[in-house]
């Protein structure tokens, strides 16, 4: 558990972080998010004391970081950021070994880590193990970073804009990657980001951030039903606030479940379990049918989703 | 193989064709009845007849046709043709000296005529364009270049060249021309080493203090802007003042003049580019890299090791490369306020009017400086991040 008690952090005489209040629960994934220079990635920094503070308090599981060692604290806190920041004189695994290298891990038990993390990531640890960092696309790299991040297995995890400078789809990518890592590994996440639909596809919480202080921190539901500010809701977009509840809740949350998995027609319109209600919406616009079939990873079908209660749960 | 290699080069026909020309028109010997007055040149055909202008001639016209025909390996037969060329390059002297020198005068001598040298450095040239076509390893180049120098070493000690103006001049004085060796490598090296830790020291300070970065890059540019033989002038009177002053520093050797205010001098000289390279090496690693590398739990001095140094290091072993041929060549200079070295030799035949002698001194300071290029060259690209 990260605990922030008024904190501030002043650049001369401009003020960063204006005395914020934020508690991230042990597991959860907190973004921050916000336009730039609201004092999100300022937070984050501060979490690892690359910055030091100004005034307040931040604890980790109830111990103040400052009585701490700062470079063991961040042994413990799994740091990565937007432009990698991968050392370009070493081989990726040699990258990815860094924090299991500073704890002094036996060699054999370290790159054991290595080669599952590359695994992890989707890397091949055969071959890219040993490119260099100039020799991997935008994608590849940040993999690369969140590998290198997770390898000392820390309680926390850092991210700062980790996949701000990457393509739309590389980003989808890496961004269904990491719920996928974050069900497996449930760690302590604080993520920052101005992408709020980054945010609300991440976040277990959001924190949403502006001049240096917290507007709102709440679940990604509440923050859409709910918005406290007129800033808040212009993040979130007025006109599409509909689609993104939707996009929150998957197909399985809300289909008629069969008794039993069904044969299905290969080739006719249906939607997968892990597809939003977004998606299920969209397919029965473009189709204009009122009932879509849900099939699992084998191609069963194991439900039905109908339209009218797919409007009344975006309502 | 490339597809490019199948197609004419045309550098190679150029080089070829003016040496050719200039062979040709050159002198390529001169016999000198003593080593002071100037003597009658030879041409190609006047120093080596038939046979060596008939030899040097169809060399040339070899290689344009193997580099404008599409022969299998041809870059190949032409780089071990150029090679075996330049190794045996003197023995067209030793010919001259045969048919051309003064049985029975003690005092004659052979000179080398512009013609030789000409011939020489287009020869290199069109070796350089060929392995460049090669793509030659740098395994290759290096064991080419010591092939031609090991080759010009056994020629230079055949009995045949020993009345070349040259190998005299070196008779006459090899006891000196080693010592000159050591003083000159010591005093250019020791300068070299001795700026490379002050350098460094000065950087870490400039990248530690940014208020310390103008005033003292500002000095080092000053100490580089005063012309070198200013500076040693300069140095002899205070340091003479010094050694009078304190006994001490006379039993070790520092005076006015001599090795103590030249060792000064080269390395005022050399710290600028040294403190430059090393500031701008350190300043340039990428910031987010640092960051991750203090975010992942890295100590500063860690950062510093682990990091930074290795990342700057192919900048600051530039800086080192610039100032070691720097410093070979400004020793030369230094021999006038006593240091010796090889410029003793150089000012020496300036003084004698022996041009030889001047070329005993001048010809090593070179051959060290490339040295120096080459091997600091080699330890960069090692060094550099793949």
């Amino acid at each position: 558990m990260i605990e922030l008690k008024g904190v501030t952090r002043r650049f001369g005489e401009a003020v960063a972080v204006d005395n914020i209040d934020l508690t991230i629960e042990t597991g959860e994934v907190c973004v921050l998010v916000g336009s730039s220079g609201c004092g999100k990635s300022t937070t984050l920094r501060m979490i690892n004391r690359l910055l030091p503070r100004t005034s307040g308090e931040i604890l980790v599981d109830g111990e103040d970081i400052n009585k701490a060692d700062p470079e063991a604290l961040r042994l413990n806190m799994g740091y990565a950021i937007q432009s990698t920041g991968l050392f370009p004189h070493w081989t990726v695994a040699r990258n990815i070994g860094v924090v299991p290298t500073l704890l002094k891990w036996p060699a054999q038990k370290r790159d054991e880590r290595v080669t599952e993390l590359l695994a992890l990531l989707g890397l091949d640890p055969e071959t890219d193990a040993r490119k260099y960092p100039h020799q991997l696309s935008g994608g590849q790299a940040q993999r690369v970073g969140v590998a290198r991040a997770l390898a000392g297995d820390p309680n926390i995890l850092l991210m700062d804009e980790p996949f701000g400078a990457l393509d739309a789809i590389t980003r989808e990518n890496l961004q269904q990657e990491m719920l996928r890592i974050q069900r497996q590994l449930n760690k302590t996440t604080v993520f920052v980001t101005h992408d709020i639909d980054e945010a609300l596809k991440l976040a277990s919480r959001i924190a949403v951030m502006d001049q240096g202080r917290i507007i709102q921190h709440d679940t990604p539901e509440a923050i859409l039903r709910r918005p406290a500010s007129a800033f808040v809701e212009n993040l979130i977009g007025k006109g599409d606030r509909g689609l993104k509840l939707l996009a929150l809740r998957t197909v399985s949350d809300l289909m008629e479940r069969h008794p039993e998995p069904r044969y299905s027609e290969p080739g006719s319109d249906s939607l997968n379990e892990s597809d939003s209600l977004r998606i299920a919406l969209s397919m029965m616009l473009w189709t204009n049918t009122e009932r879509l079939a849900v099939l699992d990873a084998t191609g069963a079908e194991v439900g039905i989703v109908n339209r009218e209660q797919l409007l009344k749960v975006g309502a | 193989m490339p597809s490019s290699t199948g197609l004419p080069n045309r550098v190679i026909p150029v080089l070829a064709l003016a040496a050719f020309v200039l062979v040709w028109l050159l002198n390529l010997g001169v016999v000198q009845p003593n080593r002071i007055v100037a003597g009658a040149g030879y041409g190609l055909f006047g120093a080596t007849g038939w046979l060596g202008a008939g030899i040097v001639s169809s060399l040339l016209f070899v290689a344009v046709v193997l580099a404008t025909k599409p022969i299998r390996n041809r870059f190949w037969v032409l780089s071990f043709l150029l090679t075996a060329a330049l190794m045996s390059l003197p023995l067209l002297l030793e010919v001259f000296a045969l048919r051309k020198l003064p049985a029975d005068s003690a005092y004659a001598r052979i000179g080398i005529g512009a013609g030789f040298w000409c011939l020489a450095f287009f020869l290199a040239l069109m070796l350089l364009e060929t392995l460049s076509q090669l793509k030659a390893s740098r395994r290759l180049q290096l064991s080419v270049v010591l092939l031609v120098a090991a080759g010009w070493w056994l020629c230079a000690a055949r009995e045949g060249l020993s009345s070349l103006s040259l190998i005299r001049e070196y008779a006459n004085r090899a006891d000196q021309f080693s010592q000159a060796l050591t003083v000159h490598l010591s005093l250019s090296l020791g300068a070299v080493a001795i700026s490379a830790v002050l350098a460094f020291g000065l950087a870490l300070a400039m990248v530690r203090r940014e208020r310390l970065r103008r005033p003292l890059l500002g000095l080092v540019s000053f100490m580089q802007t005063i012309p070198s033989l200013a500076l040693f002038g300069l140095l002899i009177a205070p340091l003479g003042a010094l050694s009078a002053a304190f006994p001490a520093l006379q039993a070790l050797g520092i005076r006015g003049i001599g090795w103590a205010p030249a060792l000064l001098a080269l390395i005022a000289y050399s710290l600028l580019p040294m403190v430059r390279n090393t500031y701008v090496a350190l300043m340039e690693v990428p910031e987010p890299v640092v960051d991750a590398g203090r975010g992942m739990g890295m100590s500063e001095r860690q950062v510093f090791l682990q990091v930074k140094l290795p990342l700057a290091l192919p900048v600051i072993i530039e800086g080192v490369r610039i100032t070691t041929i720097q410093a070979i060549g400004l020793t030369a200079v230094a021999a006038l306020i006593g240091a010796g070295g090889f410029g003793t030799f150089i000012f020496q035949g300036l003084g004698q009017a022996a041009m030889d002698l001047v070329l005993l001194g001048a010809l090593p300071t070179v051959f060290l400086a490339l040295a120096a290029d080459a091997i600091l060259s080699a330890l960069k690209f090692q060094e550099t991040p793949r």
